[in-house]
C-alpha cells in the first residue's frame, strides 16, 4: 500500500508554520491547506497537531494572534510572524539546510 | 521569557475567554473543513464525517492546546494547594505539632542568623569601610601578641609609608566636662587629623578636624559623639561653634557625629591597646614633631585604590627597616595590618560559629521530626494514595502533590519561625547587650529575610522529599491486594522511620553534650581560684585632670589623702588603690632586668606586668600573701625601693628559691633596681578563666619619676565590714572632701564586675543549653510519635500474643525494648560524633577536656533515659489493651 503523504518528521512542523507565515499572516486552516498545496499534497500536518504548535509557538513570541475576518466573513485567529519569529524562522532554516546537506552527503557516500 | 508568563497568566487568569477563543478558533477550522469536502460534492453528512476524522479527538486537541499554552502547571499547583488545605483542616493535630517543630527550627536559625548578620557580614557604618586596616606592631618576646604603637614609631610611619590614602592614630583621654550641669568625667580619644579621612565618614553637623587644628596650641577643638550631643546638650543644632570646658580648658565645638559612628570602642579590640568602652568626643591629638611617650597609639590606614593587603605588608617592611636605622636598641620587631572589618569582628566569630553549628543541628533534628510525622501520616493515607494510583495518577504527581503539602506547612512554619525569631532576639539582646558587638543592628532585613526564606524553602524539600518518596514506592497490586487491612506501606518506610529517630536522637546527643561541656566550664570558671574575694568590695576609678595634677608626687599624695578619708568611714573595713583592680582592665606591662637571673642571650629580654599599689589593696581586694610583708607607710621615696611579685612571677623567675630579697627592676638601667618583700597570690586580671602572668607591684608613694602617665588614674577598692547601701555616697564625699572637682568613675561592685567578665560565657552556655534542651524535646517527641504509632500498627499482633498467653509485663518489655534499641543506636552514633564534633569546641571549654568521659556518660544516660520516659506512654497502651476487643475489631 503507497500512502503518497509522508509524516512530518520531528521539530519541522514549527519550520513550516513558521516559514508559511513568513509571506502573510494565515488563519490555521489556512496554514495546512498551504502547506499541503505547496509540497504537492506530500507532507500533510496532522490537524490535531497543528493548533498545540500554534499556541507554543505563540508562548515563546514568535508569532502572535489577532482576530479578523476570514474570506468567507468569518471571524478567524490569524497569526503573523514577529520579529523574533523571523529571526528563529532564519536560524531554524539554516540549521535545516545544514541537517539536509549533511544527511545527503552521508547517503550518497555510502 | 515576559511573554511567555503573560500568555500564561492570561490563559489561567482569563480562563473563560482563553476557552472560548479556543473553542472559537477549532470550529473556524472544523466548519472551512467541511466547505472543503461539500465543494467536492459530499454530503452534509459525510463532509462532516471526514472533517472530524481527519481533525482527531477534538477535546485531545483541545487539552494539548491548554498544555501549550502552559496553565496546566499553574493549575495543578492550585489544585494541590487547595487539597493540602483542606487535609490539614482535617487533620488539626498533626498540623500544629509540625508547624510547631518547624517554627522552632526556623526561628531559632533566623535568630541565630541575623546575630551572624548583624556582627559578621554587615559592612560597618563607614563608607571606608572595607579598605581600612589596623596597623600592630609586634615584638621580639613571643606569647605578647599585638602592640600598638609609639608616637614617635607612628611619625616614622607616617613619613614612609606609601601605600595608604589616609592614616590616622588614636587613644584614649578622660575629659572632666564642667560648666554643663554637674561636673562629668567623659570618655574620648585624641586623634590625628587624618583620624576621620581614613575612615570616609562625615559628620551629622559642622566639621572634622583640620591639619592645622591637629598641632600644639591649637588644639582645643572638639567633635562630640551623637549621644552626647543629645543627652548633655539637648540636641542643640546651634551647637556648632559653642566653647565647653574639658579639664579646666574650654574647646569650641566644631561637630557632630552621625548616631551610627562610634569608632573607637573596645570592641574586637585587644586590650593592650586601651580605649572607651564608648567614645564620646574627639580631640585633635596634636603630635609634636618629634614625639616620644609609651606605645598606646591605635593606628588605621585607608588603602589607596586597587592597593592590597600584600602592598601594605611591604609597605611596613620598609617602614620597620626605617625605624630600626633610627632607633637601632629595638630589633626585631615588626608590623602586621589587619582589615578592620576582621579586627572588630574576631572576639565575637567564634561564638557565633558554635551557635550557628548548635542551630543548624536544631533545624535538622526538627527536619527529621517532620518527617518522621509526616510519614506517618502518608502511610495512614496508603489507601487514598494506593486508590489513586489505581486510578491513573502517575507517580510524579502524588510526589509533587505530597511535596506541595510539605512546602505548605514548612511555610507555615517559616511564618511562625519569623514571629518566634523577633521574639528570642529580643530576650538575647535584653540578656546580652554589651557582650556581643553590633547586637543593637540586629534585626529582620532583606538578607535576614531572604535567609528565612531559603531555610524554609529547603526544609520543606528535606522533611518532604523523604516520606513522598518512601510512602509511594508501592506496589500496585500488592496493596489493593492487601485490600482493608491495616498493616501495609511500604517495607522502606518503617526503615526510613527508624532511621530518622536514629539520626534525631544522636544529632540530640551532640548538642547535649556541647551544652554540658559548656555548663561544667562555666562551673570550672565559678570555682576557679580568681585570687581575690569579692564580696562586699566596691570598685571605682578617680582620674585626675592633667594640668592640675602634674607631677607624680602629687598624684600620689592626693591618692593618699583619699584613701585615708576613705578609711575613716565607719563600715569601711580596709581600702586600697592600683593601676587596675580585678576585672577593671589590662595592666600595663615592660621588660624587666634581674641582675641574679641575666637572661640567656641578650636578645630574649623578661617582660611583667607592672601596677602600682597602696599600702592595705591586697587585704582590701582579699588577695593573701604568700611570703614576706605587704609595702606599708614608711616605703617612700627616701626609702629603700621595694617591689611585691605574684606567684607567676615567683615561679616562672624564681624557679626552686626564694624571691624575697632579689632585686628586680625595668628595663631602663638608669631607674634602680627594687627589693623583692613579699610574693602575692596570683588575681586574675580580665577573666576567670585566663593564666596569670608574672607582674610586679610597686608602692604608689616611691615611684622616682616625675611624669608617669599612668598615674593618672588609680582604681580604688574598698570592702566594707557589713553590706552598706549608702557607701557609694559615703565614698564620693570623702572624694569631695579632698578636691570637689574630682569626678568618680566607674562605680560599681566587684561582684559586678566578675559578672560582667563572664558575660561572653554566660551567653554561650545559655543559647547553647536552650539549643540542647530544644533539640531533646523535638527527639523525644520524635520518639514519642513513632512508637506510639507502631503501637498502633501491631495492636492485632499484640492481641494475639496475649490471647496466646504472653503476660502484661512481656508486652511492657517488648514495646520499651523497641525503642531503646533505637535510642542506644542514636547514642552510639551521637557519641562518635560527639567526640569529632567537640574536638572543634576546645578553645570555648575552661577546666574540662573536649571528650570529658562524665559528661559523655551523663549525656548517654540521659537520652536513653528521655527515650525510654518518651516510650512509657506507648508501652503502657499496649499492655492495657483487652486481646478480646482488638481480635473481634479485625
Amino acid at each position: 500500500m503507497t500512502d503518497p503523504h509522508i509524516d512530518l518528521p520531528q521539530g519541522t512542523l514549527d519550520l513550516l508554520i513558521l516559514r508559511t507565515l513568513a509571506l502573510e499572516p494565515q488563519h490555521g486552516w489556512a496554514i495546512s491547506e498551504r502547506v499541503q498545496q505547496i509540497s504537492s499534497d506530500v507532507l500533510r500536518i496532522q490537524q490535531g497537531s497543528l493548533y498545540p504548535a500554534l499556541h507554543r509557538l505563540e508562548r515563546r513570541g514568535w508569532i502572535k494572534a489577532a482576530w479578523g475576518t476570514s474570506e468567507n466573513n468569518r471571524r478567524a485567529k490569524y497569526y503573523e510572524l514577529t520579529r523574533s519569529g523571523k529571526k528563529q524562522l532564519e536560524v531554524e532554516t539554516e540549521s535545516w539546510r545544514k541537517l539536509t546537506v549533511a544527511v545527503a552527503q552521508i547517503l550518497e557516500s555510502m | 521569557m515576559f511573554n511567555d508568563l503573560r500568555i500564561r497568566l492570561r490563559s489561567f487568569f482569563r480562563k473563560a475567554t482563553a476557552e472560548a477563543e479556543l473553542k472559537d478558533e477549532l470550529r473556524f477550522h472544523l466548519d472551512s473543513e467541511i466547505e472543503k469536502y461539500k465543494r467536492t460534492g459530499m454530503s452534509d453528512e459525510e463532509a462532516k464525517r471526514c472533517a472530524r476524522l481527519a481533525f482527531g479527538g477534538e477535546e485531545q486537541v483541545k487539552q494539548d492546546c491548554r498544555d501549550a499554552r502552559g496553565t496546566r502547571m499553574v493549575e495543578t499547583v492550585i489544585q494541590d494547594l487547595h487539597y493540602g488545605l483542606r487535609s490539614m483542616r482535617k487533620n488539626p493535630g498533626f498540623f500544629a505539632i509540625a508547624s510547631l517543630t518547624l517554627a522552632l527550627g526556623i526561628g531559632a536559625s533566623i535568630a541565630v542568623f541575623s546575630l551572624v548578620n548583624a556582627i559578621l557580614l554587615k559592612p560597618l557604618p563607614y563608607p571606608n569601610a572595607g579598605q581600612v586596616v589596623m596597623v600592630w606592631r609586634q615584638g621580639p618576646l613571643a606569647g605578647i601578641g599585638d602592640m600598638p604603637f609609639s608616637p614617635g614609631e607612628y611619625s616614622i610611619l607616617a613619613r614612609s609609608a606609601t601605600t595608604f590614602q589616609n592614616l590616622g592614630a588614636f587613644k584614649k583621654d578622660s575629659f572632666n566636662l564642667t560648666g554643663v550641669g554637674d561636673a562629668e568625667l567623659l570618655e574620648g580619644v585624641r586623634v590625628t587629623a587624618g583620624f576621620f579621612p581614613t575612615l570616609g565618614v562625615t559628620p551629622g553637623l559642622g566639621r572634622t578636624f583640620t591639619e592645622k587644628e591637629d598641632q600644639a596650641g591649637r588644639e582645643h577643638v572638639v567633635v562630640l559623639s551623637n549621644r552626647l550631643w543629645r543627652s548633655r546638650f539637648g540636641a542643640d543644632p546651634g551647637i556648632v561653634g559653642k566653647t565647653v570646658h574639658l579639664n579646666g580648658s574650654s574647646y569650641s565645638v566644631i561637630g557632630v557625629m552621625p548616631p551610627s559612628f562610634l569608632f573607637p570602642n573596645q570592641e574586637g579590640i585587644p586590650p593592650i591597646l586601651d580605649l572607651p568602652r564608648e567614645t564620646q568626643l574627639w580631640v585633635p591629638l596634636a603630635l609634636p614633631a618629634n614625639p616620644r611617650g609609651a606605645n598606646e597609639l591605635g593606628v588605621i590606614g585607608q588603602l589607596k585604590p586597587g592597593g592590597s593587603l600584600a602592598g601594605v605588608e611591604q609597605d611596613l617592611k620598609i617602614f620597620e627597616a626605617v625605624r630600626e636605622r633610627q632607633i637601632p636598641q629595638e630589633k626585631g620587631w615588626s608590623s602586621r595590618a589587619v582589615p578592620l572589618m576582621r579586627q572588630t569582628a574576631s572576639d565575637a566569630r567564634l561564638p557565633l560559629l558554635l551557635l550557628l553549628g548548635a542551630v543548624s543541628v536544631v533545624l535538622l533534628v526538627a527536619c527529621a521530626n517532620v518527617a518522621g510525622l509526616t510519614l506517618n501520616r502518608s502511610l495512614g493515607r496508603h489507601r487514598e494514595l494506593t486508590l489513586r494510583g489505581a486510578l491513573g495518577a502517575v507517580r510524579s504527581r502524588i510526589v509533587q502533590q505530597l511535596m506541595t503539602e510539605s512546602l505548605i506547612l514548612a511555610f507555615i512554619g517559616g511564618g511562625l519561625g519569623i514571629l518566634l525569631a523577633e521574639v528570642s532576639l529580643l530576650v538575647v539582646r535584653h540578656f546580652a547587650s554589651g557582650a556581643i558587638p553590633h547586637l543593637h543592628e540586629t534585626g529582620l532585613d532583606l538578607r535576614v529575610i531572604a535567609f528565612a526564606a531559603g531555610v524554609t524553602l529547603a526544609t520543606g524539600l528535606l522533611f518532604g522529599l523523604a516520606p513522598a518518596m518512601g510512602a509511594t514506592r508501592m506496589n500496585m497490586a500488592e496493596a489493593l491486594k492487601a485490600g482493608g487491612q491495616r498493616s501495609g506501606g511500604s517495607s522502606t518506610a518503617p526503615k526510613m522511620r527508624n532511621a530518622l529517630i536514629i539520626v534525631q536522637v544522636a544529632m540530640a546527643m551532640v548538642l547535649v553534650i556541647a551544652a554540658g561541656l559548656l555548663v561544667r566550664t562555666f562551673y570550672s570558671m565559678l570555682r576557679a581560684d580568681s585570687g581575690f574575694d569579692a564580696t562586699r568590695v566596691v570598685t571605682f576609678e578617680l582620674p585626675l585632670p592633667a594640668p592640675k595634677y602634674a607631677d607624680t608626687a602629687r598624684m600620689a599624695d592626693l591618692y593618699r589623702q583619699v584613701l585615708l578619708r576613705l578609711q575613716s568611714i565607719p563600715s569601711v573595713r580596709g581600702a586600697g588603690f592600683a593601676s587596675v583592680v580585678p576585672m577593671g582592665g589590662a595592666p600595663d606591662g615592660t621588660v624587666i632586668r634581674m641582675p641574679e637571673h641575666p637572661p640567656a642571650n641578650s636578645s630574649e629580654k623578661p617582660f611583667a606586668n607592672y601596677a602600682f599599689i597602696s599600702p592595705g589593696y591586697f587585704a582590701a581586694i582579699g588577695a593573701p600573701l604568700l611570703r614576706g610583708r605587704d609595702v606599708n607607710d614608711a616605703d617612700t621615696l627616701n626609702a629603700v625601693p621595694v617591689t611585691i611579685i605574684n606567684a607567676a612571677m615567683a615561679r616562672k623567675f624564681f624557679p626552686g628559691e626564694d624571691p624575697i630579697g632579689k632585686q628586680v627592676g625595668v628595663g631602663l638601667t638608669r631607674i634602680p633596681l627594687r627589693t623583692i618583700v613579699g610574693v602575692v597570690a596570683d588575681t586574675k586580671q580580665a577573666s576567670l578563666r585566663e593564666q596569670s602572668d608574672p607582674e610586679m607591684f610597686v608602692p604608689a608613694m616611691q615611684n622616682e619619676i616625675k611624669t608617669w602617665p599612668s598615674m593618672q588614674t588609680m582604681q580604688f577598692a574598698v570592702r566594707t565590714k557589713i553590706d552598706d547601701a549608702s557607701i557609694a555616697e559615703s565614698v564620693r564625699q570623702a572624694v569631695h572632701t579632698v578636691d570637689s572637682d574630682l569626678p568618680v568613675a566607674k562605680f560599681s561592685t566587684l561582684t559586678t564586675l566578675v559578672d560582667i567578665s563572664m558575660t561572653a560565657d554566660r551567653f554561650s552556655v545559655i543559647l547553647v543549653g536552650a539549643l540542647g534542651a530544644l533539640a531533646l524535646i523535638l527527639a523525644s517527641v520524635g520518639m514519642y510519635g513513632v512508637i506510639s504509632y507502631s503501637v498502633l500498627q501491631r495492636m492485632p499482633e499484640i492481641g494475639l500474643r496475649m490471647a496466646l498467653g504472653a503476660k502484661r509485663s512481656q508486652i511492657f518489655a517488648m514495646i520499651l525494648s523497641n525503642g531503646g534499641r533505637l535510642a542506644i543506636a542514636g547514642v552510639a552514633i551521637g557519641l562518635i560524633a560527639g567526640l569529632a564534633a567537640t574536638r572543634l569546641m576546645a578553645r570555648f571549654l575552661y577546666g574540662v577536656q573536649p571528650t570529658d568521659p562524665f559528661t559523655f556518660a551523663a549525656v548517654s544516660f540521659l537520652l536513653i533515659l528521655v527515650a525510654l520516659l518518651a516510650c512509657y506512654l506507648p508501652a503502657r497502651r499496649a499492655m492495657k489493651l483487652d486481646p478480646m476487643i482488638v481480635l473481634r475489631y479485625e
